[in-house]
């Protein structure tokens, strides 16, 4: 697939690394600043805050070695805001490479922080959170403090992550942030390909566009069987409203509306993280962030 | 047997037989070393006890040896796959009783060349080991008893009686009914004539009952090693789980002896108020799928090296607490009232899934709300492995059952594969997580 972009000298699935500074906000040595690290298997994020107020944060590429990448996505969060790693008082790292980010004082799973993120973001309200990772799907139940009540985890497989995606965006040359409009672009939804398993649903997206199919077609009938898959995970684990969407995939208008349309729910919106709002698929970070607080007052009582 | 065509095994190389042999073998003593290697550093308080255990459960070690040393001094030994099979008459026929099903990862691939991966990995794995002649209890049976219990076992002493005389145990589905006890006692007394003919060795009066007594001294040491799991967790549920394991292959007298030494060190620990771990660390069951030495380590291993650390305090697993639970019940030492006390001791005693009545498999509920409520337990994994129906069906009840009374349980589906570890171990630390108060704010 890499070797298709390489010839081509585009890269389909390479979505944006950006960062964020929150710059009417000033951190003082007396402040308590702390960092969450999600060191994902698609993207590693790090966000810090100041006193439990989000301050800054970074996205980016998780690459091969999970220790270097933790340390790229903290100084990228860093950057530009004068903070030096002396300066933050507590650091929790969390993600597939949790145990791997040096810097961090202490673990906790992505299932925690993630439920932890949503409640910060949308509030209290918050009682089912969907979170679409690289390589896995986690439905999650929480309580009015975003603590974990139960959760479901799909099996060790790509079908229906941010990674099938990326796969399907490189084989269909649409470029990863348009997806999901190009899925809605079809006049009528088609029945969604039969196999989830990424490998499979390449060689029946192949034959389909053998068939005559458009790329439009094939993407939508490819997402419709994510999103489905992604609703029963959220239907087995018990939906209750609020509901939410976090993780890369919150960014798929494309799965978000077809989730909506199959549970008969809608999700609390997702902020302008272009602009000046929050980004969901840096609500781990965040929500780790938040432990980092927690777990420096508790040490600090001791 | 050589002469005839076989109905499963495919040709291998003698060459292929013994380069894959090693390659497992070699493998498998380094898991068992890493396991116990692991287990001894998890445990604050490990007993001295347990280094009797960690060498016995040593799959190529003294205890090979031994059952190799009695089988030339002319004793059978009998191979069983499913704890149905009626220890008490093997050991009156002066036999070595050994459970034969495999924990292997490794061969578990060697048996996708036999069956579909559809099927359940102990099956897989079992009949892998045969492939390449791996376990030393299956290379040592004289004979199978193979209970057909869930699909995969029955099918698994067909498929294994290409190499061994295999006696078929069917069982019923239905415990409580007087034709079901009657068709289970009629299936003991065949086994019976079949062991007696394999071993030459009548199976007296007197030989069955001190074989009963044999058990039920074995019995006693086991139940009061889980009683002292109920308090402060004085030992680690791993370490527990190699002492239940081990009673499936090892000098059954001995092994008594061990567990009530290890009993006594435990109890003393209790009065030195010497834990095995943090008081905090929620108390976790599991059941599901039986967890096989060495290899299917994976969950036990992941509970109580997690962070937060979880400690298994009880289970409801036929390859652990309940091997050993329910003494067979003698009224009156006649050869009738022993028949039916060791029929009655092995099936009515079972939660197996295998089993249904007109109000399900009520036998296995009961027993997770006994332990829940007696073992102070505060979550449960129900773990299961791809392929094993029974299992996978009886969780949704099961779940609805535990909902009801507010403890969490969490569904594990996992493979004989090391690949899944990075994956669980989000699962049963984002669990354990749940358990704890520490994720507090």
């Amino acid at each position: 697939m890499s070797d298709v972009a390489q010839k081509e000298d585009v890269e389909y699935w390479r979505w944006q690394e950006y960062h964020r500074v929150f710059s009417n906000k000033k951190w003082k040595n007396k402040d308590i600043i702390t960092a969450g690290v999600d060191v994902g298997s698609v993207g590693s994020k790090a966000a810090i805050m100041i006193d439990g107020e989000v301050y800054s944060w970074g996205v980016m590429r998780t690459g091969s070695n999970s220790p270097e990448s933790a340390k790229k996505a903290l100084d990228w969060a860093m950057e530009g805001t004068g903070l030096r790693l002396n300066d933050l008082k507590y650091i929790v790292g969390t993600g597939y490479g949790r145990v791997n980010v040096p810097m961090a004082n202490k673990a906790i799973t992505e299932i925690a922080c993630h439920a932890k993120g949503a409640n910060y973001i949308w509030g209290p309200s918050v009682r089912t959170v969907l979170d679409v990772g690289g390589q896995d799907i986690k439905a999650i139940r929480c309580d009015e403090t975003g603590r974990v009540t139960s959760f479901l985890m799909n099996d060790k497989c790509a079908a229906g992550t941010g990674r099938g995606m990326e796969v399907f965006a490189d084989l269909l040359k649409i470029p990863i942030e348009d997806i999901g409009k190009v899925s809605l672009s079809v006049e009528e939804e088609p029945p969604p390909v039969s196999c989830t398993c990424v490998a499979f649903a390449k060689t029946e997206a192949v034959g389909l566009l053998r068939k005559g199919w458009s790329k439009e077609k094939v993407l939508a009938a490819y997402t419709r069987a994510m999103a489905v898959r992604m609703s029963n995970l959220i239907s087995r684990v018990g939906l209750e409203r609020e509901f939410v969407i976090t993780g890369g995939q919150s960014k798929n208008i494309g799965i978000v509306t077809r989730i909506e349309t199959i549970l008969g729910v809608k999700c609390l919106p997702t902020p302008n993280w272009r602009e000046n709002g929050l980004d969901p698929m840096v609500a781990g970070a965040i929500g780790a962030a938040l432990f980092a607080k927690a777990l420096y007052e508790k040490e600090q009582k001791q | 047997m050589k002469s005839q065509q076989k109905k499963y095994m495919i040709e291998i190389s003698q060459k292929e037989i013994e380069e894959l042999r090693n390659s497992v073998k070699a493998t498998s003593r380094k898991v068992m070393a890493e396991n116990i290697a692991r287990m001894k550093k998890t445990s604050k308080n490990r007993p001295k006890a347990m280094e009797y255990f960690d060498e016995v459960a040593d799959l190529f070690g003294k205890r090979e040896k031994e059952i190799q040393a009695a089988k030339e001094s002319g004793k059978k030994v009998i191979g069983y796959m499913c704890l149905f099979a009626p220890i008490e008459m093997i050991l009156a026929a002066d036999a070595i009783p050994v459970r034969v099903n495999s924990g292997w990862y490794d061969t578990s691939k060697l048996g996708d060349r036999i069956v579909p991966v559809e099927v359940c990995p102990v099956i897989r794995s079992t009949i892998g080991a045969k492939m390449i002649g791996l376990s030393p209890y299956l290379e040592l049976s004289d004979a199978l008893i193979s209970v057909l219990t869930c699909d995969g076992m029955t099918k698994l002493g067909e498929i294994l009686s290409d190499y061994k005389p295999v006696w078929a145990m069917p069982i019923p589905r239905v415990k409580d009914s007087p034709q079901s006890l009657r068709f289970w006692r009629d299936g003991l007394l065949t086994v019976k004539g079949q062991i007696e003919a394999l071993t030459g060795n009548k199976i007296t009066r007197k030989k069955l009952k001190s074989a009963i007594e044999k058990t039920q001294r074995a019995t006693k040491a086991f139940r009061r090693l889980q009683d002292l799991r109920k308090g402060n967790p004085v030992i680690m549920g791993r370490d527990a789980m190699l002492v239940n394991q081990t009673y499936m292959w090892d000098d059954i007298t001995r092994w008594t002896e061990k567990t009530e030494a290890l009993c006594d060190e435990l109890e003393e620990k209790v009065r030195r108020k010497e834990w095995a771990c943090s008081l905090d660390a929620p108390r976790v069951m599991v059941t599901g799928t039986p967890m096989i030495w060495p290899d299917n380590w994976k969950l036990p291993t992941l509970v109580e090296e997690g962070k937060p650390q979880g400690v298994l305090v009880a289970d409801e697993l036929c390859s652990s607490e309940r091997l050993l639970y329910d003494p067979v019940g003698v009224d009156e030492w006649t050869m009738d009232d022993m028949l039916d006390a060791i029929g009655e001791r092995y099936l009515m005693a079972s939660t197996c899934p295998c089993f249904t009545s007109k109000d399900g498999n009520v036998d296995r509920i009961n027993w997770i709300l006994n332990k829940i409520k007696e073992w102070n337990v505060q979550g449960v994994i129900y773990y299961v492995v791809r392929g094993c129906m029974s299992y996978a069906m009886e969780y949704t009840r099961i779940k609805k059952v535990l909902d009801g009374i507010n403890i969490p349980v969490y569904y594990l589906d996992t493979e004989y594969t090391r690949e899944d570890v990075g994956q669980m171990k989000t699962r049963v630390e984002a669990f354990l997580e749940m358990l704890t108060a520490r994720i507090d704010i």
